[in-house]
């Protein structure tokens, strides 16, 4: 919830703009007849949407590391989503622009611009390229309701040929096309990289054990076949899972947060049932193998080092927590004092509580606090207050399903602290 | 987000289909049939050559764009540059290859003042869409057959056409000599220099007095020779001294007649550039 701009978004405007201020002294003014400013708004509003769906498909890249300047992967997920969004709307300003431009001169001349003889495959590119984008954002905006994620995944892959065919439209329309060979090469081959050569470079690790945690929830414990990822507190990684009794995801990708600290050779991973691949999951055969790509976010990366910390977890949202008192436990990267709230309903649900309560026992830097909904109702301010006096002055950190978090925002925010002081990554669309 | 995705969505699509719609359902407009337009020839057209009067001839018509050049996009010298002539060749190529749009043709059209014709009345590129007019029978027979046919019999030959002729000499990316003459059965008329320079001196614009100007009365002797001469009698210009006088101790033999040898071939190479 950081504020200010970080050094991707500066890259990412740069980059988008790009081509716009190469072609923009070619363009003319934005005064005059209607017709001329339409074309320019028309001219202008196609440059920018294809810049931001080559960046767009950039930014799907997806390479362990690429996301901290964004400030963690589901902050690039979003800026990914946001761009995607703009294009497909500038991208019918642009169409209706440049039609409208036409109207003055006579109705047909607006119908022959946008339906021009064959010949003038330049346009039909550009139709082709929206058709494309219509078929692979249809089931991201949910036109038909939600799709099956692994169906939805399949059909986002149309969106290279919608690069392409977009590219190649600009390429035989523009003045200057070195923009668009730069940012097409990097788009494109972002994609071609994320699906051809990055799930070579997954990381083999064997499943030691099957921990059951609670009902519905395991922690896997990995050990790496070769040389396994490093990683710091609090990030999560891809998971595809290789068993082949496995009822569903078998060879499916799907984030989950690391539990483990940085220093600890095995790889322990918290899965909760929220969906068909990680309800599978619960029954995993232990033996089998699993491939993991990344680590990716920044959970504690943001932190203003001088500060202690504020946790507040909640459901499977405790892993990146639990990943950080086994640091703080460790003696690892994460410093100062952490006070963890956890935020359960009752007892049977408060997994790695025991756990917990002994790095909490063992460790000064590290307090932990139990909260139980079903006897206490919601967490409120006094609660907090009385168990850590000084929360308003330390770094917060939430991590849990999206009710709590709204809630604990709220409640945080009428004690008026500073929103760039909450950190919380939420990758519930990832 | 998904909400405006899906109304943006629906808009447009209901946008375009309104422009269809409003398109099919529309009378066309009752087009100036081409017989109407008042014939304008080449010489009329070619009076309007300027910023003030820029008249335009594309695809046989012709359009008097003067209160739109200044709303032209392209710099308004490269559109200038096809005023008072034919300029099919520059509407149909905005970029090499790429012809105006649609757009552009509808304005274009609101521009329309009449149609060209040569000096006899008749049109000089027919209507787009009528077959390209067989020679009427009339007329094939006047023709001249290939075997009494002048021109053609030169061309075979590789002997230089009758007609007029421009021509360069450059050296180092300059041009140093630039030549215009008439060639009337084989000999030079007209002849004389669109520019002539070297090494920065302009020597068409040298007084009396001036240290070369010598040397530009000697190209001018070059010119008055050549008058009437057939072609043939340039390359006498490889011993200039033959052709011109020794003027204040400058001597033929310092001239480069070759240069003007090269613009004259120049010319010749690149064939007549208008007929007489």
């Amino acid at each position: 919830m950081q504020r200010l701009p970080k050094p991707g978004d500066i890259a990412l405007i740069a980059a988008l703009l790009l081509p716009l201020a190469v072609a923009l002294p070619r363009l003319g003014g934005l005064g005059g007849p209607p017709e001329l400013w339409l074309t320019w708004v028309g001219r202008v509003t196609g440059i920018l949407a294809l810049s931001m769906m080559l960046l767009a498909g950039l930014m799907s890249c997806r390479v362990p590391g690429f996301d901290r300047p964004f400030g963690g992967l589901a902050r690039l997920w979003r800026l990914h989503h946001w761009l995607g969004f703009a294009a497909f709307i500038l991208v019918m300003v642009h169409v209706l622009a440049l039609g409208l431009a036409s109207v003055p001169a006579s109705l047909a001349a607006a119908v022959a611009t946008l339906f021009p003889s064959p010949v003038q495959g330049a346009i039909w590119l550009g139709w082709l390229a929206w058709l494309a984008m219509v078929v692979f954002l249809a089931p991201t905006f949910g036109f038909f309701g939600k799709p099956y994620y692994q169906r939805w995944k399949r059909l986002h892959l149309v969106s290279a040929a919608a690069l392409l065919l977009g590219l190649w439209h600009a390429l035989l329309l523009a003045g200057e096309t070195w923009p668009w060979w730069l940012l097409g090469i990097a788009g494109l081959g972002a994609i071609a990289w994320r699906k051809g050569m990055a799930p070579q470079r997954r990381h083999a690790y064997r499943i030691e054990q099957v921990a059951p945690l609670a009902r519905g929830v395991v922690e896997l414990v990995l050990r790496p076949e070769g040389s396994g990822i490093r990683h710091e507190a609090g990030q999560f990684v891809y998971l595809s899972p290789l068993d082949e009794t496995l009822s569903a995801g078998r060879g499916e990708e799907h984030p989950y947060t690391i539990a483990s600290s940085p220093s600890d050779m095995q790889l322990r991973i918290g899965i909760k049932e929220l969906g068909d691949a990680s309800r599978a999951l619960q029954s995993v055969t232990p033996g089998t193998r699993v491939l993991i790509e990344g680590p990716y976010g920044e959970f504690f990366g943001r932190r203003f080092p001088k500060r202690d910390m504020l946790w507040l977890g909640g459901g499977i949202g405790i892993t990146p927590f639990v990943g950080g008192a086994r640091d703080l436990a460790a003696g690892g990267g994460i410093a100062g004092h952490a006070h963890l709230f956890y935020l359960a309903n009752g007892p049977d649900r408060a997994y790695y509580q025991k756990e917990l309560e002994g790095i909490a026992e063992a460790h000064q830097s590290f307090s932990f606090t139990q909260h139980y909904s079903r006897e206490r109702g919601r967490l409120d301010e006094a609660f907090l207050r009385h168990h850590c006096p000084d929360y308003a002055e330390r770094e917060i950190y939430i991590c849990g399903p999206p009710g709590m978090n709204q809630h604990l925002l709220r409640l945080l925010a009428d004690q008026g602290i500073p929103a760039a002081r909450i950190h919380s990554e939420v990758f519930d669309f990832l | 987000m998904n909400k405006v995705a899906y109304t943006a969505f629906i808009a447009f699509l209901a946008s375009i289909l309104t422009l269809l719609s409003a398109h099919v359902l529309s009378q066309p407009g009752e087009e100036r049939s081409h017989d109407d337009l008042d014939p304008i020839t080449l010489d009329e057209l070619a009076e309007h050559g300027s910023a003030e009067s820029c008249w335009k001839a594309i695809h046989g018509r012709v359009y008097d764009i003067t209160d739109y050049v200044p709303n032209h996009p392209t710099e308004e010298e490269v559109l200038l540059e096809w005023c008072g002539r034919e300029s099919t060749e520059g509407w149909d190529n905005k970029r090499p290859g790429v012809a105006h749009s649609p757009r552009a043709e509808a304005m274009l059209e609101r521009y329309l003042i009449g149609r060209l014709v040569d000096d006899s009345g008749e049109p000089v590129e027919p209507e787009p869409g009528e077959p390209a007019a067989a020679m009427p029978e009339s007329q094939a027979k006047q023709a001249t057959s290939p075997a009494q046919d002048e021109r053609l019999a030169r061309a075979l030959l590789g002997l230089p056409l009758d007609g007029h002729y421009r021509g360069v000499f450059t050296d180092r990316g300059s041009i140093q000599v630039n030549i215009t003459f008439d060639l009337r059965d084989g000999h030079i008329e007209s002849l004389s220099y669109r520019h002539l320079a070297y090494r920065g001196v302009d020597y068409l614009a040298l007084e009396e007095g001036d240290e070369l100007y010598p040397v530009m009365l000697q190209h001018r002797q070059i010119i008055e020779r050549l008058e009437g001469a057939p072609i043939t009698r340039i390359f006498a210009l490889y011993e200039p001294e033959s052709m011109v006088d020794d003027i204040d101790g400058y001597s033929g033999a310092t001239l480069r007649g070759a240069k003007v040898i090269s613009a004259i071939r120049d010319a010749l190479n690149r064939g007549v550039y208008a007929w007489p």
